[in-house]
């Protein structure tokens, strides 16, 4: 090729307007991730800034540390239990919806609601329901005799634990929903033809028909919503801020406190290199997985 | 043709024009805190009357809750795009010195101001240099209802008297409130601590901070009693650590605490709210036997060393220290008036001021040590525990000593 013909060619535009894409992306991407790493192997003044070379000594601060571990076990059970049950119910959501009946259109735009509205509004909005004197869940609950006398969501470990967890999840169902229901509706629908004409029960045909073709967006959905439920700040900063005590904080509210109330930017990139190889790993799994399984259908 | 093109040129022009001259303005920005009771109207009269003063100056106030206002300084700081002048809880002041951002502000404010400021109330001067000037100083008293008790107790033992006999928590009326959610500080554990003769550190003879001292016997004693409120006697709003200040406060407004401790701005809040139900205030209550004592705060206004406007952030302090924008502030936030100006005025005579003047004597401050955030933290941390039932009270403060004294090295 002459000298400066690859810029007219057409792969040369591709690379042309990625140009722009990719300074971007190293700006703003790898840019911080590099000097995130490299705060987690220095020592790190109260501006940031680095000041000498530390080896390991962030990470063994924290491992040194008990509830580092309580914390990272939890942030996995937080993780897991949210994925799981927005999964499950998510799923279920998007089989209705798939199937035709009156009122379908306005039951899709509703679902989409907890998801359009913004995380820190809809925490402050469930802040509001589960407090224990003007709250709309205790009152209810109270009114229907439903506790005897029903906890104080906020106030004790265990209780404020689920009662975030369930504020995550009641944000990540609709994104769920929408995927989940955008996988069925690519399902050939000879396929459930077929299956019928072989006798399949309903259930036979969900598991040897839906399930199997649905699996990549499964793979998909699940992964982002790892990711997503992991970092989830929003929700236990707005709710609990962590507490009682740190009994509800996760590895990214762990983070930001030691990064920007105790002003330890060393210890907070050696958690968040923590949470980056932690996702990293979960996500190779998944894309080895995915595309061994043969990818999109 | 011609004339349009004339036209187009002078547009242009004009547009050049106003440019150069809207980027002629000295931009001064102040980080805000958003005090219990100072409406944004406030703020924003505040803005608008300082621009028409000085017009070559534009000013940005940037407001945030008190909850969150020392993260977000520190969020700005670390960005390397801190504001020109930052209103800060006083006691961060030795973190932000420690981090080298805060410019001596004396030079660069009128020395009526600095006169008009009562000396006694220039905590933010660090070894004899001026940092910060005093946005509100208070101390912190005791709030109750005085259509249900008779006479204010003087003593923490006589307010669980009172306490046991008011308490119906079946018509959701509680006795005391108490916050156990954190909060911007450990005010409620300060009261009881510093009622029982306590506080946080040992004061070593040069002034320094020494060793942490809440396992000590005031220690212990006071968080031994706070936790018999909530769990033995369960006299407080149940659910302590659901509850931050604010939330205690909203409890108190609504009409269903009988006794709650706080600062003064919960009387410009229980005015502007027009509550129905009567109220007093009293000083804090001691314990038997330790003299009387409570906590007194101070907010300062600081101007950092990156500003390229520190005239002009001067002059946005000699304006918003002038009388008229001062009493404003100082009766919307409900302290005392830090100016010396004020200090006569008729509404600065009433039994709040009155209270909180009186205790200055024996009030104490917080500690000034860079790493309070993060023992405030640790003590939060162990005091709920103890509300939890998860520790006893000595174990609780020997556990939060203990980890304090090895993040200060000691």
């Amino acid at each position: 090729m002459q000298k400066g013909k690859f810029w007219k060619t057409e792969s040369g535009l591709a690379f042309f307007f990625l140009l722009p894409a990719c300074v971007f992306l190293l700006l703003f991407m790898f840019y911080p991730i590099v000097y995130v790493i490299l705060m987690s192997f220095f020592k790190v003044n109260k501006l940031g800034d680095l000041v000498s070379f530390s080896g390991l000594a962030n990470f063994r601060f924290m491992f040194d540390r008990p509830e580092f571990w309580q914390i990272i076990v939890r942030s996995c059970v937080w993780t897991a239990s949210a994925v799981a049950v927005k999964t499950g119910i998510g799923l279920v959501i998007a089989l209705l919806l798939n199937v035709d009946f009156r009122g379908r259109k306005v039951a899709r735009s509703l679902v989409i609601i907890p998801w359009a509205s913004s995380v820190p509004i809809s925490a402050m909005i469930w802040q509001w329901t589960y407090n224990n004197d003007f709250g709309l869940l205790n009152h209810t609950l109270r009114t229907l005799r439903i506790f005897g006398e029903p906890p104080i969501w906020l106030a004790e470990p265990r209780p404020a634990f689920f009662a975030n967890l369930w504020v995550d999840i009641w944000c990540g169902i609709p994104f769920m929903a929408l995927v989940f229901l955008a996988g069925l509706q690519a399902i050939p629908q000879e396929l459930y033809e077929a299956a019928e004409v072989d006798g399949a029960t309903p259930f036979a045909k969900f598991r040897f028909v839906t399930l199997p073709l649905l699996s990549s967006v499964l793979t998909v959905a699940t992964l982002l919503s790892i990711l997503w439920t992991f970092n989830d700040f929003n929700v236990i900063y707005v709710l609990t801020g962590g507490g009682p005590g740190t009994s509800t904080d996760i590895l990214i509210t762990y983070i930001y406190k030691y990064a920007f109330q105790y002003l330890r930017f060393g210890p907070a990139a050696a958690m968040a290199v923590i949470t980056f190889v932690i996702l990293l790993t979960v996500s190779i799994l998944y894309a080895r997985s995915y595309f061994k399984g043969g990818g999109v259908y | 043709m011609r004339r349009w093109i004339i036209g187009c040129v002078v547009v242009v022009t004009m547009v050049l024009v106003l440019s150069a001259l809207a980027g002629a303005q000295k931009k001064v920005s102040i980080l805000w805190m958003e005090y219990d009771g100072l409406t944004p109207d406030y703020a924003l009269n505040l803005e608008k009357a300082f621009e028409e003063a000085n017009p070559g100056v534009d000013l940005e106030i940037i407001s945030t809750p008190w909850n969150l206002g020392h993260d977000r300084l520190i969020s700005l700081l670390a960005g390397k795009e801190p504001p020109d002048l930052a209103v800060i809880g006083t006691r961060w002041l030795l973190e932000l010195l420690d981090m080298d951002v805060v410019e001596p502000i004396e030079k660069w404010v009128s020395k009526d101001l600095l006169n008009n400021i009562d000396p006694a109330l220039m905590e933010g001067k660090v070894k004899g240099v001026l940092y910060g000037l005093p946005v509100a100083a208070g101390t912190r008293l005791m709030y109750y209802r005085s259509d249900i008790i008779d006479k204010a107790p003087e003593t923490f033992e006589e307010m669980l008297t009172i306490a046991q006999k008011i308490n119906k928590p079946e018509e959701k009326f509680y006795a005391v409130g108490m916050a156990g959610k954190k909060y911007v500080e450990l005010t409620e554990h300060a009261y009881y601590l510093f009622g029982n003769g306590g506080y946080y550190f040992e004061m070593l003879p040069d002034g320094s901070y020494g060793k942490c001292r809440v396992n000590d016997e005031a220690g212990v004693g006071a968080l031994t009693f706070m936790n018999d409120l909530v769990n033995k006697y369960k006299v407080t709003q149940p659910g302590v650590t659901a509850y931050t200040r604010d939330e205690v406060q909203d409890l108190f407004v609504a009409g269903n605490l009988g006794i709650f401790l706080s600062g003064g701005f919960t009387a410009a809040l229980l005015e502007q709210r027009g509550v129905t139900f009567k109220w007093d205030v009293a000083p804090m209550p001691h314990f038997e036997g330790k003299p009387q004592s409570t906590l007194i705060v101070t907010d300062s206004i600081v101007l950092f060393k990156t500003s390229d406007a520190k005239e002009e952030a001067g002059k946005f302090l000699d304006f918003f220290y002038s009388d008229p924008w001062r009493i404003q502030f100082d009766k919307m936030v409900g302290f005392p008036p830090v100016t010396k100006s004020l200090a006569n005025d008729p509404f600065f005579q009433k039994p709040v001021y009155k209270v909180m003047i009186e205790q200055i004597p024996n009030a104490k401050g917080w500690p000034l040590i860079p790493e309070w955030p993060e023992c405030n933290d640790i003590i939060w941390d162990n005091i709920v525990a103890t509300f939890l039932g998860e520790k006893d009270p000595k174990t609780a403060m020997d556990d939060a000593a203990r980890e304090i004294d090895a993040l200060r090295g000691m």
